[in-house]
């Protein structure tokens, strides 16, 4: 047969047909994929100049320091410095994906702002008598802090509220302890600065009190399992045991699960082996007495040293505690939420309000915080955004300046509470930043860390431009050793006396009503964090989910809770839905909760719960 | 492919050592290796466990009751097995391949068909089907790291011990006109991440190195050590109750709870 140039056409006509149906030429284009890494669905990452920048995290007040890859000026990526005198290189997994909090979905990107001011007027003109303007501050010590003490010095029967200082506003010097006993405090779990906790762990001894094994329990080098709730018994019967050491053990070994034995064998270990520390959950008036006992004052824990400020800042509202504000008096709140703090249960700061149309002003970058209950919540920069100071953490000794330096721009319309709260009080407060840094390098004290080339620099050989511009990249200024700061909280040498039973004795009705001790799965509330945090809850079990509550599989059942299942958990401050998980891990008794804004609000310190089926 | 008695001949042969003694838990590692690696955040419905995790933190325990019950946290990734390394051997695509030059096992997912004979095939469970393309809220793949490509749906991913770093640290040696990547100049991003100290990375081939050190120390072990595909992670714990638990042929018997 002859084969015609039409039959090769055909041919190749056919087969070009053919290998259409064939996987082929699809599997060709799916390899093109190879050079061009580009599929239809999958964000292509941004490409640009790679920078890297430094800062301050802004979201515990451990303030670790942090290099950020910026890719055309956009942070891609944190990490911690290393050599860094305070944070030591160490960030934790919250601090890590902090550049994604600019696009969390809960993001508060507008609100009323004129509004807001029109009605925080109108309500500070209307006030009657013995009603109140206040301020709830809940990361105190910044100098935002300072301008909102100034403007309520300037406001008549104006109030500066804070959460209380933990440990009496005192500072931990752990390089020092030799011995630390913690009464639940998560001490290698979040509390403190990571970095200097882990740097100073091979130095001391840890004996962890706690009914369950945390991971700071787990890692300890002896854990004591204690009854759920006890631990105010226990720092009472040791600091007891060093005062007298005659003193009956009985009610205590009872409340605790421990023996005599074990509890004054505990009290001789801290006395040996000091210098002791206490730390406590709950920051318990008995753990400051054990502390007391123990001589800690002047050796583990000092006055907390904060950065000198400009001398008319002096004239500032005192600082007080929302519990001393009497009930039905703020006429006009703030509450500046704009960077994480301290938690204070809604209902404690509802019943301080006047009955009758309060104006309750929330400064947050986010939908979930305590602007669910206000009538205006006004959206602010957040984290690293924002250009604010931290104060010194609390296992830092010596005093701290150190800015959380913006390393992007904030969207437009966000509020700087600082400025509005200053105007609403017609105080100037531009530059506070500024003039508090002016007032520290005056002071001449103290030693200069840059990042970038990971030098000290003692501050009298820094000019003032430099020191100013240094912070802006993240630098850290120290107060030295012999340097005497222009301010300080805290009492060295006279802590807070120990008043009253322990909670657990003092409230049997509590503990009958509500039988469950609240013990919180970490220190943040994960539904206020990078949706990349999911991979803690979601994809492994190193944490809770949000409003998620583990218990004994017995307290489950005896609550008539099977398995997995939705429940109602209730506080003496209300109560709220939850998923429930059994977990034998867990004590009787106890409850590990996952913080989030519904279990926030009605759950405190040294809260009691019980848990009811849906 | 490289057989795997060659690339033990090669010029590094990179390994990891972790310190069960020191893992808190707090999950950075995990974090920190999504975002360098352009893991997406759990898919919205997704249930648990579905997710893309190169690195994940399991707590083991030792069985016992409480208050007797006593647990670790113990960092599980790709092994990088040095020897018959499964999931290369199962691959039709030959989308897995051991670098002749570090001896890390690498994903393509490019060649990848997802037919997860590779995730039946590795005992470790260290390696992730993404069931859905990868998603992030608006705005935040603005974040995305530009030296690592996104997968797509339908592909297995897993822990290459930061590749991207290593091409990185590759650049920067030849900018500077050394002849290799000296040690501490790569660093994966779990590495980087541990505010503990727990994880710590080289060459196996260098004596000196930490997971060198480790390979050697009575208190080191490595997971299913039995199966004779010597992996290059080497767990380190001085309590025997660790070691003894990742020894048994059986893990302990698991406790009621939900949460696992």
């Amino acid at each position: 047969m002859q084969r015609t140039r039409r039959d090769i056409l055909l041919f190749m006509g056919g087969g070009a047909a053919g290998a259409v149906l064939t996987p082929a030429p699809w599997r060709l284009v799916t390899d093109a994929a190879l050079w061009s890494e580009n599929w239809p669905g999958v964000p292509r990452p941004a490409r640009g100049e790679i920078t890297a920048r430094y800062t301050n995290c802004a979201l515990c007040p451990a303030g670790c320091a942090v290099r950020a890859r910026c890719v055309s000026g956009q942070p891609v990526s944190l990490a911690g410095v290393p050599s860094h005198p305070l944070s030591q290189g160490a960030l934790c997994a919250f601090g890590l994906t902090g550049h994604h909090l600019p696009y969390h979905p809960q993001r508060l990107t507008h609100g009323p702002v004129e509004e807001a001011a029109a009605a925080v007027s109108a309500a500070m003109a209307k006030r009657g008598p013995g009603e109140s303007v206040a301020v709830l501050d809940l990361r105190p010590g910044r100098s935002a802090s300072w301008t909102y003490r100034r403007s309520m010095a300037a406001v008549n029967n104006g109030l500066y509220l804070a959460p209380p200082r933990p440990l009496g506003g005192a500072a931990v010097d752990l390089a020092k302890a030799r011995i630390v006993l913690s009464l639940g405090a998560a001490l290698l779990d979040g509390w403190g600065t990571p970095g200097n906790v882990h740097a100073a762990r091979a130095n001391f001894h840890l004996i962890q009190a706690e009914p369950w094994q945390s991971p700071t329990a787990a890692l300890a080098d002896q854990w004591l399992p204690i009854r759920p709730g006890s631990e105010p018994a226990l720092a009472l019967a040791l600091a007891n045991v060093l005062n007298d050491p005659k003193t009956a053990l009985s009610e205590a070994a009872e409340a605790t699960g421990l023996t005599d034995k074990q509890i004054v064998e505990l009290a001789h270990e801290l006395v040996r082996n000091g210098p002791a520390l206490v730390l406590s959950a709950d920051d318990l008036p008995e753990a400051l007495a054990l502390n007391q006992a123990l001589g800690a004052w002047g050796r583990t824990l000092v006055a907390r040293a904060e950065a000198p400020v400009p001398e008319p800042w002096k004239k500032a509202a005192p600082e007080r505690a929302v519990a001393s504000v009497p009930d039905a008096s703020i006429r006009v709140l703030f509450i500046d939420e704009s960077v994480p703090g301290d938690h204070i249960p809604w209902s404690a700061i509802e019943r301080k309000l006047v009955r009758d149309n309060p104006v309750v002003v929330t400064f947050a970058w986010s939908r979930q915080g305590y602007g669910r209950h206000a009538q205006f919540a006004l959206p602010t920069a957040v984290y690293p955004e924002l250009t604010a100071d931290i104060p010194p953490a609390i296992d830092s000794p010596s005093a701290a300046f150190r800015l959380s330096a913006s390393l992007m721009a904030p969207p437009a319309g966000m509020v700087d509470a600082s400025a509005f709260i200053a105007k609403a009080a017609g105080i100037d407060a531009a530059n506070a930043l500024q003039q508090r840094a002016d007032a520290i390098h005056k002071s001449g004290q103290g030693t200069l860390f840059t990042c970038a080339d990971a030098k000290s620099t003692p501050l009298k050989d820094v000019k003032p431009a430099d020191f100013w511009k240094a912070l802006n990249e993240g630098a850290c200024w120290q107060s030295g050793a012999g340097d005497s700061p222009a301010h300080s909280v805290g009492r060295a040498g006279a802590p807070t006396a120990f008043v009253g039973p322990p909670a657990f004795l003092s409230s049997p009705q509590q503990s009958t009503a509500f039988p469950l001790v609240v013990a919180f799965s970490g220190p943040h509330a994960m539904s206020l964090a990078s949706p990349l945090m999911s991979k803690l809850y979601q994809d492994s079990d190193l944490r809770l989910a949000p409003n998620t509550a583990a218990l004994h599989p017995d307290t489950a059942r005896a609550a008539g809770i099977a398995g997995d299942s939705r429940a109602l958990l209730e506080t003496p401050f209300g109560r709220c839905p939850i998923a429930v998980v059994p977990d034998s891990s867990v004590p009787p008794g106890m409850l590990e909760v996952a913080p989030g804004p519904e279990v926030l609000d009605i759950c405190g310190a040294d809260t009691r719960a019980k848990v009811v089926a849906a | 492919m490289t057989s795997n008695r060659e690339h033990q001949k090669a010029a590094s042969r990179y390994g990891m050592t972790i310190d069960l003694d020191r893992c808190t838990g707090c999950g950075a590692c995990m974090v920190a290796c999504a975002v360098e690696n352009n893991v997406p955040p759990a898919h919205e419905g997704a249930p648990a466990r579905k997710g893309v995790t190169w690195i994940r933190v399991f707590k083991v325990d030792n069985g016992e009751d409480y208050p007797a019950n006593r647990s670790v946290f113990v960092p599980v990734l790709c092994q990088q097995c040095g020897e018959d390394t499964p999931c290369v051997h199962v691959c039709p695509q030959q989308a897995v391949e051991v670098d002749p030059a570090t001896g890390i096992v690498g994903q393509m997912p490019e060649r990848c068909l997802g037919c997860r004979y590779c995730m039946a095939a590795c005992p470790y469970h260290a390696r992730y089907f993404n069931w859905w393309d990868p998603q992030w809220p608006a705005g935040m793949e603005k974040t995305l790291n530009p030296n690592v490509a996104p997968r797509m749906r339908g592909v297995v991913e897993k822990c290459n011990f930061c590749h991207g770093r290593w091409h990185a640290a590759k650049e920067r040696a030849a900018a500077a006109g050394k002849s290799g990547i000296e040690a501490g100049d790569y660093v994966p991003a779990c590495v980087e991440s541990c505010p503990a100290g727990a994880i710590r990375f080289g060459d196996l081939n260098d004596s000196s190195s930490q997971p060198a050190l480790a390979a050697k120390d009575p208190h080191s072990f490595r997971l299913l050590e039995k199966l004779g595909t010597e992996p290059k992670i080497y767990y380190h714990s001085q309590r025997d109750w660790v070691r003894q638990v990742a020894a048994a042929p059986k893990p302990p018997s698991a406790k009621e709870s939900a949460r696992g």
